[in-house]
């Protein structure tokens, strides 16, 4: 500081820096995209809030699929390996991250997953399906480089939370309501939560489907051969 | 609870803005919070003094945060100094 009058003098140097505190995650996802590009993969982001059945709709997927493509799986949980070791008993490959706290995974964390799944096998991959941290907010705000954003939510959840959690749903470019075999049970409305959606994000597709009885899921998995057949436009 | 992710993003930002400008010392920092950034200024301010001193050029910087449109997260100004070369 200046001995003077303490103005600083000209030791202070104010710098107008303008920059999003997010630029170095979305400078990790280009990089993450351009890897996926090389792997030769198509890449699914997996948000809800916990329990809304991304695992099990997973599992049922891989089932369905696993002869057709080479699956890659990214799990990320605050803890513990549970998800990875229902999805190995799949017989695919996958790299389970702990985010140690943290309620969404980033561009940095996923790359770590990307790399850990090339050193399995040959790793190659046509789908790599990364499930985000269980949270119906926070995952929304970070790009990981995935071609698609996908938003569940499930019945029981209710069907209001589409305008009370907007971030997810304007975020994604497909949005599944699951566990539609609960319907008879729940005051769930498939009309209000698509009319949500819809009015926070026009072009967002829906699917509905029930991983426990199957219906849905068809519709569901044809859309993801579309993915990793190259024939559905990817939003950038 | 995704602003200490953000936090330590800061940091590293004003590390890289100490080095590009050839200071060791920021003291002050304005940042702009999207109103739909899902980012809650109070929790963001107590991290950031929780949490600035793992970057040494941050020990003494002071926040302020400014309520901004959207969704982003910007970090509009910082104030550099040189360090105290007495020490
Ligand atoms: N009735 C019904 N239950 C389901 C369906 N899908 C999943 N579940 C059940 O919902 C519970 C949670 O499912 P998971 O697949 O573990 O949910 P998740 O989204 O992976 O959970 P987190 O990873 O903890 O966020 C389990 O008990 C599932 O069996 C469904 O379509 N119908
Ligand atoms: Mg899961």
């Amino acid at each position: 500081m200046c001995d003077s009058c303490g103005c600083g003098g000209a030791e202070r140097l104010v710098v107008e820096v303008n920059r999003s505190v997010l630029d170095e995650n979305r400078r990790v996802a280009q990089g993450n995209r351009r890897m996926l590009r090389e792997m030769g993969a198509v890449a699914l982001n997996l948000m809800s809030s916990p329990g809304a059945g991304k695992t099990t709709l997973l599992e049922r997927t891989i089932a369905a699929l696993k002869d057709r493509y080479r699956i890659g799986v990214i799990e990320g949980d605050v803890e513990t390996e549970r998800d990875a070791q229902r999805i190995r008993a799949q017989g695919v490959p996958v790299v389970q991250l702990t985010t140690g706290g943290a309620c969404h995974l980033s561009a940095a964390l996923v790359h770590k997953g990307l790399h850990g799944l090339k050193g399995i096998g040959e790793g190659v991959y046509d789908l790599v399906f990364i499930e985000n941290v269980g949270n119906l907010v926070c995952p929304a705000a970070f790009d990981l480089g995935e071609d698609v954003k996908v938003a569940l939510l499930s019945v029981p959840e209710g069907s209001d939370k589409p305008a009370k959690y907007p971030a997810l749903f304007r975020e994604a470019s497909l949005f599944i309501i699951t566990k539609v075999d609960l319907l008879e049970h729940f005051d769930f409305s498939l009309d209000e939560a698509e009319r949500l959606a819809r009015g926070i994000n026009p072009d967002v597709e829906i699917l509905r489907l029930s991983a426990v009885s199957g219906e849905g899921v068809g519709s569901w998995l044809e859309y993801v051969a579309g993915l990793a057949e190259g024939r559905r436009g990817i939003r950038p | 609870m995704h602003e200490l992710f953000l936090v330590q993003a800061l940091l590293v930002q004003l590390k890289e803005l100490c080095e590009e400008h050839g200071r060791s010392k920021v003291s002050m920092v304005t940042v702009s919070i999207g109103k739909e950034s899902c980012v809650v200024p109070d929790s963001f301010a107590f991290l950031f003094d929780a949490v600035k001193a793992e970057e040494e050029c941050a020990t003494g910087a002071l926040l302020r945060i400014e309520e901004g449109e959207g969704r982003d997260l910007i970090l509009l100004r910082v104030e550099l100094e040189e360090a105290d070369r007495s020490v």
